[in-house]
């Protein structure tokens, strides 16, 4: 076995190996994609944790909205107990080294942060991805399936709140299975989120930690076309739907148009095939969300030489997060603030200003729509409004239904899917009763 | 989140982790105290009770501290003295937490400047419910010369008071000796012949930790002067370990019990006190710095070290590291090892560079063209103070070859240190 020491040593490594790609002669586009920034070294990461407050009463803790303790793993970090860092950030958080990448961190924890009293935030998000790469490294094994308490739990859909519920559920004894409708587990974070943001190596691990504890995953399986949910009711003693907001959503005007393609399928398509997609010379996008931005930084990185994205929001009121705008910027992706689509003729798009008299014509090869998702609830018997749930909660007007994920009311991003998870799985134990000596 | 039994035996008390606050201001009242068992302390050792007519008086400020770089509390000043409450507050207070927490230990430290009163304090914490007795013979800023170190580099004097404490209790007691002294083997040997059952070591080392430009003067400032005082914190650790090294290597005091203290911050500083003969550990400066909270790390760092290194009880790892610290004239002197730079991880600072030209044997040359380092193994002398200075830890233990005339495998060398950096 490997000592504590030298595993860090290793991930130190690891990450040099990253820094000097540079160095290894000429980059294929597709590596650019394929790559992930360089990480922290036990050194870098000791200099950040050193820049910790370690607050009374952390704010960052308290921002964190999978309740994930940053306040507490930082602190471990700083007196060297990195695997106690690792257990903090694991037993909060199923998908502690996938928040650690994706999650918005300058909107809860960093904007939490005291430390901006002084400069800047503590890289949080940096500092839980060192962890969690130690914790892979060493193989740590934190989480463990409870003494069986009988009962049965499906869940529809595992992308991150299905997971996490499956994970709290399994914790507490309960057997899961997980229906999933394509071929592979992970939803928007195996179809969605890129490479170089979130390598599927990640992903693939996250998963395995939550099948390695008993998850049963059901691949190509849509409930109402391949099973129904009556018979899923009948063979469980709950069942959750965490479907998410997983189908493009389209503008009329761009309907059977040849040249346009939805960001949905752009990031799918471009993830499955690790980058080796045709390119076009240029690309149109249409949208300013962080989904936006995954389109525009991955065509910049792949080599498409002209990208233009054009924001229905202002700068000013940018839906983006800050990291993944700047990230766009760096790619040199032109971005045009303020500008709604007007009319379309093939690959010309007109568009105008919403406040200022301004109106331009663009032509482009490709036409990608990142203007949101909305949910396909197809034969499950629930109620949903707009792509969610009429009242706040996980209850629906079925007793043995839940719903969780982004079809619950509340914000659309990873870290509140693992919130919703953990909550809907402790909100059923609190109904079924669980291992009663757990009470 | 891991579990396991760190709980140890010292000097016939069980302590349910090895973590104690030492002697000082962080275990001053009750509520302190009864704070850090709640965060999960194994033991506390109350602020020195001294006799009733000694009367406290401290300086406004009496602290400072010594930075490097941006790095606060390397090493800390204290010039505060024992307990300033009342004798008979102290001693409500012991009992209290003895009541209240049955499971934690409670050690009364005491200090008195006669045999008189070296027995009657012995006697009263017992009374009060103290499980072990702990004597400070080491506290460097006392205003009286008849106590504190002092007193405890004066072997006979430590001698008489320790049977003094031993005529009062019949406690297990520990003798709290001071580092401010060549050996502490002459005071050590006193101490168990005066009846001492254990040894804690070290209390603070005397100082100067800065000297203000203007005011010419040391600080604290109090009203225009200051004193020399104890410095304890990170930087007085390899001091600690090697009189406690010492101790435990000297003949007649093999399997020396030692609590052991001096800049204990984390799991890492904990697992070398207990390699180097520790039993129990005690903790202030980082206490100051972060608070109780801290222990929280130290436990469960040294589970998982326990785990990852197959052991089962906290105790057999105490002293392990004692057999392998020789004489310097027994070390292996018949080879040398050279520098290896990992391409990869070397970034061009030339940092090797001027320390090997400068501090060593001028043997790393620089590439001015291509902003890399070479070793030429003719002139190095495997010292190694490249492999410290590089920020990337980019320099590694390389060849190793044995010197000219010597005989030996190289193969065989050992010399893999898996230290964290």
């Amino acid at each position: 076995m490997l000592s504590y020491n030298h595993q860090i040593c290793e991930i130190r490594h690891n990450c040099f190996s990253l820094l000097t790609l540079n160095e290894m002669g000429p980059i294929t586009m597709t590596k650019k994609y394929e790559t992930e920034a360089p990480g922290y070294t036990m050194t870098t990461v000791m200099e950040e944790a050193a820049r910790c407050l370690l607050c009374h009463d952390a704010p960052c803790s308290a921002a964190c909205p999978a309740h994930t303790d940053p306040a507490k793993f930082i602190r471990s970090v700083r007196f060297r107990n990195v695997k106690g860092a690792a257990e903090t950030i694991r037993e909060n958080n199923a998908l502690g080294a996938i928040c650690a990448r994706v999650c918005p961190t300058e909107k809860y924890c960093e904007l939490a942060c005291s430390r901006s009293g002084i400069d800047v935030p503590i890289d949080i998000g940096g500092i839980q991805r060192y962890v969690t790469d130690f914790e892979q490294a060493d193989d740590m094994h934190i989480l463990h399936k409870g003494d069986s308490n009988g009962m049965h739990i499906a869940i529809i859909g595992s992308g991150p709140a299905g997971l996490q519920a499956a994970t709290t559920l399994l914790e507490k004894g309960y057997s899961v299975d997980i229906y999933e409708k394509n071929a592979k587990a992970g939803g928007y974070l195996t179809y969605g989120i890129p490479e170089y943001r979130l390598p599927s190596n990640i992903v693939d691990y996250e998963i395995k930690r939550i099948t390695d504890m008993g998850a049963n995953i059901h691949f190509n399986t849509i409930i109402g076309k391949d099973m129904t949910m009556d018979q899923l009711k009948a063979e469980n003693d709950a069942v959750i739907v965490a479907i998410g907001a997983s189908e493009a959503k389209m503008l009329p005007m761009f309907e059977n148009n040849d040249a346009v393609e939805t960001a949905v399928s752009f990031l799918a398509r471009t993830k499955q095939a690790k980058g080796n997609i045709d390119l076009p010379d240029n690309a149109l996008v249409i949208g300013g969300g962080d989904v936006a931005m995954d389109v525009v930084t991955t065509l910049k990185k792949l080599g498409v030489e002209h990208v233009t994205d054009a924001v229905y929001e202002q700068f000013d009121e940018f839906r983006a997060s800050k990291k993944e705008l700047a990230g766009a910027e760096r790619e040199g992706v032109t971005i045009i603030d303020g500008y709604v689509p007007e009319s379309v003729n093939g690959h010309t798009v007109t568009l105008k200003h919403r406040h200022i008299n301004s109106e331009m014509t663009i032509e482009a090869d490709t036409i990608i729509l990142a203007i949101g998702q909305e949910t396909n609830a197809k034969n499950l018997g629930i109620k949903l409004e707009h792509g969610e749930a009429p009242s706040a909660g996980y209850k629906t007007h079925d007793p043995k239904v839940f719903i969780t994920g982004d079809i619950a009311q509340g914000d659309k991003t990873v870290v509140y899917a693992v919130q919703k998870g953990k909550e809907v799985a402790g909100e059923i134990d609190s109904i079924l009763g669980g291992n009663r000596d757990d009470q | 989140m891991i579990n396991k039994d760190i709980s140890i035996d010292f000097l016939g008390v069980h302590f349910e982790n090895p973590f104690c606050l030492s002697s000082s201001p962080v275990g001053n009242c009750y509520e302190m105290c009864a704070k850090a068992f709640d965060e999960g302390w194994g033991g506390i050792v109350f602020k020195t009770i001294g006799p009733e007519d000694f009367e406290v008086d401290e300086v406004s400020p009496r602290f400072d501290e010594l930075t490097k770089e941006a790095t606060p509390f390397v090493a800390f000043k204290n010039m505060e003295q024992i307990a300033e409450h009342p004798l008979k507050q102290n001693l409500a207070d012991l009992k209290k937490l003895k009541e209240n927490y049955p499971d934690k230990v409670v050690i009364a430290s005491i200090m008195g400047p006669t045999e008189k009163d070296w027995e009657e304090l012995a006697r009263l914490v017992t009374e009060a419910g103290a499980e072990m007795i702990e004597m400070n013979l080491s506290c460097p800023q006392m205003t009286s010369h008849a106590m504190g170190s002092d007193v405890g580099s004066n072997p006979p004097l430590v001698k008489k008071y320790c049977e003094a404490v031993k005529r009062g209790s019949d406690l297990p007691m520990m003798a709290k000796m001071t580092p401010n002294i060549t050996d502490m083997v002459p005071a050590a040997k006193a101490a168990l012949a005066g009846g001492a059952d254990g040894i804690a070591t070290i209390n603070t080392v005397k100082s100067i930790a800065n000297v203000d430009l203007e005011r010419k003067t040391a600080l604290p400032i109090v009203n225009g002067k200051s004193s020399v005082s104890g410095l304890s914190g990170k930087a007085v650790k390899p001091i600690a370990l090697r009189f406690i090294q010492q101790l435990r290597v000297a003949s007649g005091l093999e399997q020396l019990p030692i609590s052991g203290i001096g800049g204990i911050e984390t799991w890492e500083d904990a697992v070398e006190f207990i390699l180097m003969g520790s039993t129990t550990l005690q903790v202030t400066t980082a206490v100051m710095q972060y608070g109780y909270r801290i222990v929280e790390d130290m436990k469960n760092g040294l589970m998982h070290y326990m785990e990852e290194q197959g052991v089962k009880h906290l105790s057999d790892l105490v002293g392990l590291a004692n057999k392998n610290i020789v004489p310097a004239e027994d070390l292996d002197r018949n080879y040398k090892m050279y520098p290896e730079i990992d391409w990869d991880k070397c970034i061009g600072c030339g940092r090797c560079f001027i320390s090997c030209y400068d501090g060593a044997h001028q043997a790393i040359s620089w590439d001015e063209k291509t902003r890399r380092p070479s070793i030429d193994t003719s002139k190095c002398v495997g010292c190694h103070l490249c492999a410290l200075v590089c920020p990337v830890h980019a320099i590694h233990p390389g060849k190793i070859v044995m010197k000219e005339g010597r005989e030996g495998d190289p193969s065989k060398i050992d010399v893999v240190s898996q230290r964290l950096y």
